[in-house]
């Protein structure tokens, strides 16, 4: 009974969570890659699973309800594929010193299946056909294992939340070493990430930030307000200045949406701008963002609806009536960057290049999740 | 079985302590519009880019944060209720509350929808109506908390309307039904509301003098799409069910809670500048509002990302805002051209050479080789056929458009009619399938005589318009909206103005700009009258209409004149009454009151007719002047307090319309008597008779007839200055004496 309620209730708040997610009631990458954490903490904390795979189909279910909801928050999937990881890791690892306890027991085991580094995909046909064989022991063994491996995966989803509640400062515990003394920084748009490592840097150097308006957000405003009551040296300049302005920045720091297997990213409006004056000065391009923001995508084929586009009324008012009904107004809210613009990406977790990002990923995330 | 109990134990969901957010969605549009095209279906179950009108309005409520709606619906109720029922909205998982209610076929209006809600009881505290046609993005939540906050300061702030500012030329204003709305600049409040019809053109607006005066600040705006989404405290349904005559929201509600001096409610506007609400009230802004949703103008509502359609169909967004469906990509042949601001539904194949711009197509449709189809909405399982030319139409469900038809701008095509081979449809053809074709059940009678008399219409050169094969029935341009109780709006031509592709470019547009000007041009207008004209045209003028005009207001001013003289007569009985019964001067004045604010008259007619009444209990006692002299100071020192507790005090108007009474009545001699009665009463003051003493109507003009009279008055007074001035005199002299006496001789001489 209670755990039907409880899965109710969990159910509930993944219904929640998709509609806020729809309807863009939740925005921000780092927000949502925390809900979608605790709602997977709730599906695992009620998760009734006699195996390992059923909860991890359970948790790619919601997932994918979750991606669906909305494929632009690319931070949604990426948690899930972390946590999906997390859990795997911590499954072998259980799994494998049970094995060496008890030993091999059939010709398929769950060693094999780890040493093997099988996708799931082709185990599960030889699951069933071994439970069928040896039912009691099999499915007693596996169902306890998995049981009493709770605690260990509500640790795991807790280190990825650890993570994210810690990623403003990893980030920027490195900012003295590459914002030096004098410096003149570019920034383009509000980023809680650049914003919290130009003050970390702030403690050491003394440099100037110029701020580009960021429109037709203007969120370069806030960001400038932010930066000057921390008593960090502040020019706000509009964007159309970038370029004119450029020869005398040393360096370019930008935030990420979401940071792309092949190096490159999507971020506000005008940093592709940004980038490519900085590129005709040969001024460094420096992305900061957490490790929650790499996602296995490529935009290969520079997919337009990828940019997501908003309502004009930011870039034409709705009171033009006349105009409205002449022109075609465009208002994306991201910027694709090829990698060849960016210099490199500070994370977390260390300072990486563009061509490197592919290997984080795949260290980040198992490749069945992918596709979720 | 595994022990879980921990798991259940742990979960503390806890209770949302806020009161729900409560809407009510009025699904009955109360007016035939979209006909023949809801013939089997009701308006809001129309689809608008392939979701039906009433998901968007779930949706934008539930974008809002509204938890629970009730849904009022008349015709179709139960198509509406079965569709509810299947919807995701009834999933226990929606978070959604939405329960369908029936109201008896007999309401009619918006207002005996609201008398119904209020019967049933069913609102608990402040909610939001909105109407089953709306689409919007807008955070109502936040309207409802500034609401709140309101209506804690000020418990008669009964009603919040959202509006939208939009430029004066929209494609999703209606340029039939506007709005002029008088709103305090600083609160919002709104003073004043007129509905503004495209036509007969509107070259006047009143705006009552009251509100100048009250308020500093104000402004005049006919810039507003009015969204109809009203945050409402519960005595709004019950001021529908004390005013049984109130029918729509807009035209008698608000106007008559802010034209009342009795009520003493406020209404507030809340202008929303950024976010998106417009209603598809008719087939012109069902255009606009399609193409507004694929601009993206109420995103996030868009068919890319949060499409309230059933939770199978999503959208590919492509450059140029064209959108594709994802679950069954449509088949487009390698030549066929699909331009901007189209959406096409899953499962559609558009073949080699076809173009589709600026159009919406619904699922499962087929566009055959040169087929062209521009701002168009073609719904599910259309087939157009080769070579076929649409434009600006609606074609319903499962139309079929034979090979070489031209259908031309603003047809409505209902579900299921079969058109053509090589049919002409002239411009805002509106076609229905032939009864018997299909098996049309439940029908009322009214619709089936509709039908008849569509049948009756129907000639040869029609039947041949429609194609050889064809099962329809063209409807005649004028056999809706002719129901003559309905009110005036449906004017025909103005309906003209809510039509798809009716750009009435025979209606002449001319915006001179508006000027405004004050109307005391009326020689005595300057403190009676209480009204502000804005001259100008506000909405469109017809060419051939201005003859129209004087004809209007002699008639205008033919009632006016009646309002008048029944006016007099009321008051002239109730004062009788008053006088006979001997009431206090307080209950009478009361009744006076009334009485104005009943027909609307300025406050000089009201003294004219109590200074009369008073000169006029005054018993004429000739020859006898003490008697005379004591009867006067009675009536006065009874009654003369009643002049100034009418409503406001104007001592010199008094005197001025005791001076025309006297001068028309018997009672001439008299005046010099009543005006010192009156000034001994302190009616009137001494600076009161030298002001009236200065004006120069006082002296008698010389047109009028009773000029010589009024010329006599004028010498009483005269006399009666002279008077004050020696007794100022002699106190003075008295008293002090020389620099007073100075000033006044200079007064004097001035």
């Amino acid at each position: 009974m209670s755990s039907e309620r409880g899965s109710a209730t969990s159910q509930r708040q993944i219904e929640s969570l998709v509609c806020r997610l729809r309807r863009r009631q939740l925005i921000g990458s780092r927000e949502t890659a925390l809900e979608t954490v605790h709602v997977i903490r709730q599906v695992v904390l009620r998760a009734r699973f006699r195996h390992i795979d059923e909860l991890i189909g359970m948790i790619k279910s919601v997932g994918r309800r979750l991606v669906d909801a909305q494929p632009k928050e690319h931070t949604v999937g990426n948690t899930i594929r972390k946590i999906l990881h997390h859990i795997r890791e911590e499954y072998n690892t259980a799994a494998q010193n049970s094995t060496l306890k008890a030993g091999p027991k059939s010709g398929f085991s769950i060693s094999n299946f780890v040493l093997m580094g099988q996708p799931k995909k082709q185990s599960m046909p030889q699951k069933s056909s071994s439970v069928e064989r040896n039912p009691e022991s099999s499915v007693q063994n596996d169902s306890d294992l998995a049981q009493g491996l709770k605690p260990v995966l509500m640790e795991a989803i807790q280190d990825v939340l650890d993570e994210l509640e810690t990623v403003y400062d990893n980030v920027s515990k490195s900012a003295k070493d590459h914002i030096h003394s004098d410096e003149i920084i570019l920034t383009i748009g509000k980023s809680k990430t650049v914003e919290a490592y130009l003050k970390s840097a702030a403690h050491y150097r003394n440099f100037t930030v110029i701020v580009a308006e960021t429109c037709p957000s203007y969120s370069g405003h806030e960001m400038a307000r932010i930066l000057s009551s921390a008593g960090i040296s502040t020019v706000l300049v509009p964007d159309s200045s970038i370029y004119a302005i450029m020869s005398r920045v040393n360096k370019v720091i930008l935030g990420a949406h979401a940071i792309l297997a092949n190096g490159g990213m999507f971020a506000i409006t005008g940093s592709l701008m940004a980038s490519n004056a900085a590129r005709a000065h040969s001024t460094p391009v420096v992305v900061c963002a957490g490790q929650f923001k790499l996602t296995p995508l490529w935009n290969l084929y520079h997919q337009y609806g990828a940019l997501d586009f908003a309502d004009p009324s930011s870039v034409l008012g709705f009171e033009e009536g006349s105009l409205v009904e002449k022109v075609e107004v465009v208002n994306p809210y991201y910027d694709y960057v090829n990698p060849e613009l960016l210099d490199v990406y500070i994370t977390n977790d260390g300072d990486h290049p563009p061509s490197s990002v592919y290997r984080l990923i795949k260290e980040t995330y198992d490749d069945e999740d992918t596709e979720l | 079985m595994a022990p879980k109990g921990s798991a259940g134990k742990e979960k503390a969901a806890p209770e949302e302590e806020e009161e729900i957010l409560q809407a009510v969605v009025l699904a009955d549009s109360f007016n035939n519009r979209f006909k023949p095209l809801t013939l089997s279906k009701p308006r809001c179950l129309l689809p608008v880019c392939n979701a039906t009108l009433l998901d968007w309005t779930f949706e934008s409520l539930a974008l809002a944060g509204v938890q629970e709606i009730f849904v009022i619906c008349r015709s179709h109720a139960k198509q509406i209720k079965s569709t509810i029922a299947e919807s995701k909205w009834s999933q226990p998982s929606s978070g959604i509350k939405i329960v369908p209610i029936i109201t008896a076929k007999e309401s009619f209006s918006a207002g005996d929808a609201m008398r119904d809600i209020y019967t049933h009881g069913f609102i608990k505290s402040d909610f939001v109506l909105v109407a089953g046609d709306l689409v919007s993005n807008v955070r109502i939540d936040e309207v409802v908390r500034a609401h709140k906050e309101r209506r804690r300061k000020n418990r008669d702030a009964i009603m919040t309307m959202v509006i939208k500012e939009a430029g004066a030329v929209h494609r999703s204003r209606p340029r039939g039904e506007t709005s002029i709305f008088v709103l305090d600049s600083n609160t919002h409040e709104c003073l004043h509301y007129e509905p503004v019809q495209g036509y007969p053109p509107l070259a006047h607006a009143s705006v009552p003098r009251e509100i100048l005066t009250e308020h500093s600040e104000l402004e005049i705006r006919n810039d507003f799409i009015d969204c109809n989404i009203d945050v409402c405290s519960l005595e709004v349904p019950s001021l529908f069910q004390d005013n049984f005559d109130y029918q729509d929201i807009r035209r008698d509600f608000v106007h008559g809670v802010l034209t009342s001096d009795l009520l003493m409610k406020n209404i507030y506007c809340h202008v929303i500048t950024d976010g998106y609400a417009a209603r598809v009230k008719d087939t012109r802004s069902y255009a606009s509002v399609s193409k507004d949703i694929l601009a993206r103008w109420t995103f996030p509502l868009v068919p890319d990302d949060n499409h309230p359609g059933s939770a199978s169909t999503s959208y590919e967004h492509a450059r140029g805002n064209k959108y594709f469906s994802l679950s069954s990509p449509p088949q487009l042949a390698r030549t066929s051209h699909v331009g901007p601001l189209t959406q096409l539904g899953p499962d559609t194949s558009i073949a080699a050479d076809a173009r589709v711009t600026r159009s919406v197509i619904g699922a499962h449709c087929f566009l055959g080789p040169g087929a062209t189809v521009t701002d168009s909405n073609l719904w599910d399982a259309v087939r157009v056929e080769a070579g076929c030319v649409i434009e600006s139409s609606v074609l319903g469900k499962g139309v079929t458009v034979l090979r070489g038809s031209r259908i031309e701008r603003g047809c409505l095509i209902a579900d299921g009619v079969v058109i053509g081979p090589e049919a002409r449809l002239k411009k805002l053809t509106r076609v229905s399938v032939r009864r018997g074709t299909v098996e049309e059940d439940e029908e009322d009678e009214d619709e089936d005589s509709e039908l008849e008399h569509v049948e009756a219409s129907q000639t040869s050169e029609i039947r041949a318009s429609l194609g050889s094969e064809s099962n329809g029935l063209v409807w005649p341009d004028d056999s809706v909206d002719e129901d003559e109780d309905e009110d005036e709006t449906h004017s025909r031509l103005n309906q003209r103005l809510l039509r798809i592709g009716d750009n009435a470019s025979d209606l002449d547009i001319s915006d001179a700009g508006s000027v405004t000007s004050s109307s005391d041009s009326d020689a005595d207008s300057d403190a009676d009258d209480g009204t502000l004209s804005m001259n100008g045209v506000l909405g469109l003028q017809l060419s051939s209409s201005a003859t129209s005009l004087p004809s209007e207001s002699a008639v205008a001013e033919l009632a006016d004149a009646q309002a008048q003289r029944e006016f007099q007569a009321e008051v002239s009985a109730s004062l009788a009454r008053a006088f006979a019964e001997g009431h206090s001067v307080d209950n009478a004045a009361v009744e006076l009151k009334t009485l104005r604010m009943a027909s609307n008259v300025p406050l000089r007619r009201v003294r004219e007719a109590v200074v009369a009444g008073v000169v006029d209990l005054i018993p004429l006692v000739p020859d006898a002047p003490a008697q005379q002299r004591a009867e006067i100071a009675r009536v006065v020192g009874r009654w003369g307090q009643l002049i100034d507790s009418i409503g406001g005090i104007d001592a010199v108007e008094t005197v001025a319309v005791l001076q025309e009474h006297c001068s028309q009545s018997p009672r001439l001699a008299l005046f010099g008597q009543v005006l010192a009665a009156l000034y001994q009463h302190d009616v009137v003051e001494e600076d009161d008779i030298r002001a009236w003493h200065a004006l120069t109507a006082s002296r008698g003009s010389s047109e009028v007839a009773t000029a010589e009279n009024m010329r006599k008055c004028w010498v009483v007074g005269a006399r009666m200055i002279k008077q004050f001035e020696e007794q100022d005199d002699d106190s003075e002299d008295e008293e002090d004496k020389d620099e007073e006496d100075e000033s006044e001789s200079e007064e004097e001489s001035s």
